[in-house]
């Protein structure tokens, strides 16, 4: 049937999309744009907010002044609204100059709640006196208070948001430009899951679609010859987790000190207060999440696993050693092995990957233990491959992976999982099987 | 029941190899097949939609017309889209030469864009190609055909992929299957397959 | 006439071998008149079947052809001879099964194709088993 029409699909090896490089860069700038809105925003939050703040608590001189009023500004909103600032006026000398001024804060901005701002003035006693910090380089700027707004920290989060994710995927867009969706689609995962097998590899011409795991033995143990790497990092899961905690809650706060401030002071807005309920229990549900995560990555801590050798072969005797970091009461400590068929499977609009696991075998318990911060939990067991296990394979659409999983029961906690890949070769006659 | 074909030994009917489009043959709505569809395909100066929700098989109509789409006379160029696959691939335009009677066969046209659909008309008007797509909605073309597996259907392909098999699965087996798959019949195959397999091992234990 | 067919038959104990052996046999091409053979495809391979999407690799591969000034002629036994390799192995599994197969493709000067295969195995897996939970 190919002979008589063309197919033009998107499989690997044959990359046909259209304006790929125009696509990329597109993206590229999309993300650009982001950065550099969010590096805007930072910089102007900085210039307007933080700068002046630490001006004031660093350049201005302090010196004494009396107060000879006080007096709520007042501004008009263009929605109909008014927000107030609370002002002073003071009189001070410098160098036998007499300067009179209405100041409170070096930000002299307005917003809501009029009551606030009268509690405010009514800290200052006209014909008292008190302290006031001016500016050497402007004598007739000067200010009552200073010190630093919890506020303004609050409204980074948005800019941050923008820049990290548009820096981010600035680069990734950047760094793949005219590369297709399975490439990326490698490197993404490569980045969360470093790319422990490759097809070939050196050892592709030995043992054909048998990964090699380069990856696998470039890191040496303490006890034995290897230390394996987890196939993925919980701080990768943890990074993104935080990324989009920081983006929706940065966005949702500002319109939730919106919504907020207008109940403070007297003007709900119910239209915004209802629409923005939604958002911020997804909000919150995804700070649950991430603390729920960073309760589990830095409490259960660490699991390394190191092997005698590698890569393994069927009837193959290995020794392994386990290290469990972390402050745990353990209810259960397990190392399985097993092995797992993948099959991926695309038509149409539909890409299917299912799994199936076709061996496991508990090499390792240990049960009711505790695990104190700074004194890991250490053991060691052996165990074998089967001596007619099947070898690691790995095509476009089809593998056999062999793990090697730790799992722990924690009292209190959530069940955890560690999965170190390994990689097993067949037996040849001639080859290095122990 | 458990009568596998020695001749098969270790294949199993409902593989992708045996149920992918194509592989096996189409299994006509009643009172239509495949040259009449593409004679309405004609009357319809070559533009025509085929419709249906996963798994209802329109990729394999696609391949079992492209047979009588080359018998009329015409060119059929299949560009099949994948999940998120937004563009056309590169080069696409160039496939078909002016005054070549050719008919664009996009499978999953619906995730093109916007842009990337009106591009697509405006070439196939100008080059006077014909334009046949899937879809899961209507796209504004006519309808060529309206997918909607029903248990009938799905009991016959699964006899036709079965063949000589056909007491290895029961025809409650095969209901059950479709209506836990709600009438995904890809999936229904696929869910077979392990039964298939589940069967084969314990008779050969 | 009967119909065009290629028959395949493998030397030796035909059907197991193990990485590194010889895999040799011979076909014959059936049913088919001599000089309507254009060319003739014979393929060491392997590939797989299962719910993934079929993946081929070719270990060996010989193409002869009348256009190359190959002598094809139909009653004449074809050989072929290969060292397997180390992997992949031929594999049972449950949902990724791996076969190997000789494959011998016969191209007619109609635009036709005969093709025969005859799967053998290499190495002694065995079948998988599903792990009950």
């Amino acid at each position: 049937m190919a002979r008589n029409f063309r197919v033009y699909e998107k499989k690997r090896g044959h990359r046909r999309t259209g304006s790929r490089k125009l696509g990329s860069a597109g993206e590229a700038l999309f993300f650009a744009v982001f950065f550099l809105l969010g590096c805007g925003g930072l910089v102007a939050l900085f210039t307007t907010l933080v700068v002046p703040e630490w001006r004031v608590n660093h350049e201005f001189v302090q010196h004494t002044c009396t107060v000879l009023g006080t007096r709520i500004a007042e501004k008009a909103e263009s929605d109909g609204g008014t927000v107030y600032r609370p002002e002073i006026q003071i009189e001070y000398l410098i160098n036998g100059e007499t300067y009179v001024s209405w100041t409170y804060d070096i930000h002299n901005s307005y917003s809501g709640g009029r009551d606030e701002k009268q509690a405010i003035l009514n800290q200052f006693v006209v014909g008292a006196q008190y302290r006031c910090w001016y500016n050497p380089a402007d004598s007739k700027e000067v200010v009552l208070v200073r010190g630093y707004n919890w506020w303004v920290w609050l409204l980074f989060i948005v800019p941050i948001s923008f820049v990290l994710i548009g820096g981010g995927g600035f680069i990734y867009s950047a760094l793949h430009l005219g590369r297709s969706a399975e490439y990326r689609a490698a490197t993404t995962r490569r980045m969360v899951q470093p790319e422990l097998f490759d097809r070939h590899g050196q050892a592709g011409a030995d043992f054909p679609n048998v990964p090699t795991g380069a990856n696998m033995t470039n890191s040496p143990g303490t006890k034995l010859a290897f230390r394996l790497p987890i196939a993925t990092s919980p701080a990768w899961a943890l990074f993104t987790t935080l990324l989009a905690c920081l983006m929706w809650n940065g966005i949702v706060s500002v319109f939730l000190v919106i919504a907020v401030s207008g109940h403070l002071e007297g003007e709900p807005d119910w239209f915004l207060t209802v629409f923005i309920v939604p958002f911020v229990l997804i909000g919150v549900g995804l700070v649950v999440i991430f603390i729920r995560q960073l309760l589990v990555t830095s409490g259960i801590g660490p699991t390394l696993l190191e092997i005698s050798d590698h890569p393994l072969y069927p009837a193959g005797r290995y020794r392994l050693f386990l290290s469990q970091f972390g402050r745990l009461k353990m209810n259960s400590l397990e190392i399985l092995l097993v092995c797992e068929e993948e099959a991926r499977y695309r038509q149409g609009t539909d890409t299917r990957t299912e799994t199936r696991r076709m061996y496991q075998e508990q090499m390792f318990l240990r049960e009711g233990f505790t695990v104190r911060r700074g004194e890991p939990f250490e053991a060691d067991c052996e165990f074998a491959i089967p001596g007619n296990a099947m070898h690691s394979f790995k095509s476009d659409n089809n593998e056999i992976n062999w793990k090697l999983l730790v799992k722990g029961n924690v009292e209190g906690w959530p069940d955890y999982q560690r999965t170190f890949p390994v990689i097993v070769y067949p037996n040849v006659s001639g080859s290095s099987n122990p | 029941m458990n009568e596998f074909c020695s001749d098969v030994r270790g294949s199993n009917p409902f593989s992708t190899s045996r149920i992918r489009p194509g592989a096996a043959r189409f299994l006509f709505p009643r009172g239509r097949c495949a040259e009449a569809m593409v004679g309405q395909l004609q009357a319809n100066d070559w533009r025509g939609q085929i419709l249906g929700p996963h798994g209802s098989g329109k990729s394999a109509l696609v391949a079992a017309l492209i047979p009588a789409i080359e018998q009329a006379g015409r060119r059929p160029l299949l560009i099949a889209l994948h999940d998120n696959q937004r563009r056309m691939p590169v080069d696409w335009n160039r496939l078909t030469a002016p005054g070549c009677a050719t008919v664009l066969i996009v499978d999953g046209y619906e995730q093109l864009g916007r842009w990337a659909r009106f591009k697509l008309k405006r070439f196939c008007r100008r080059r006077r190609a014909g334009l046949l797509v899937t879809a899961h909605k209507p796209v504004g073309l006519p309808d060529l055909c309206r997918l909607t597996p029903d248990l009938g259907l799905a009991q016959k392909i699964v006899d036709q992929l079965l063949g000589e098999q056909r007491s290895v699965i029961a025809p409650s087996e095969v209901a059950e299957c479709f209506f836990r798959h709600r009438g995904n019949l890809r999936e229904m195959l696929f869910g077979l397959y392990d039964l298939y397999e589940q069967r084969r091992r314990s008779t050969s234990a | 006439m009967n119909e065009p067919r290629v028959s395949i038959q493998l030397d030796g104990n035909g059907r197991v071998y193990q990485p590194g052996d010889t895999l040799s046999g011979g076909y014959e091409l059936e049913s088919i008149l001599s000089g309507d053979v254009s060319a003739v495809e014979v393929s060491v391979l392997w590939h797989t079947e299962g719910k993934g999407t079929e993946d081929l690799e070719v270990h060996d591969f010989q193409r002869f052809s009348t256009e190359d000034g190959d002598w094809l002629v139909p009653g004449r036994r074809g050989r072929f001879k290969t060292t397997l390799p180390n992997s992949p192995l031929s594999y049972d599994g449950l949902i990724v099964k791996l076969r190997w197969c000789v494959r011998v493709r016969v191209f007619l000067r109609r635009g036709k194709e005969v093709v025969g295969e005859m799967a053998f195995r290499l190495g002694d897996v065995p079948a998988a088993e599903a792990v009950v939970s």
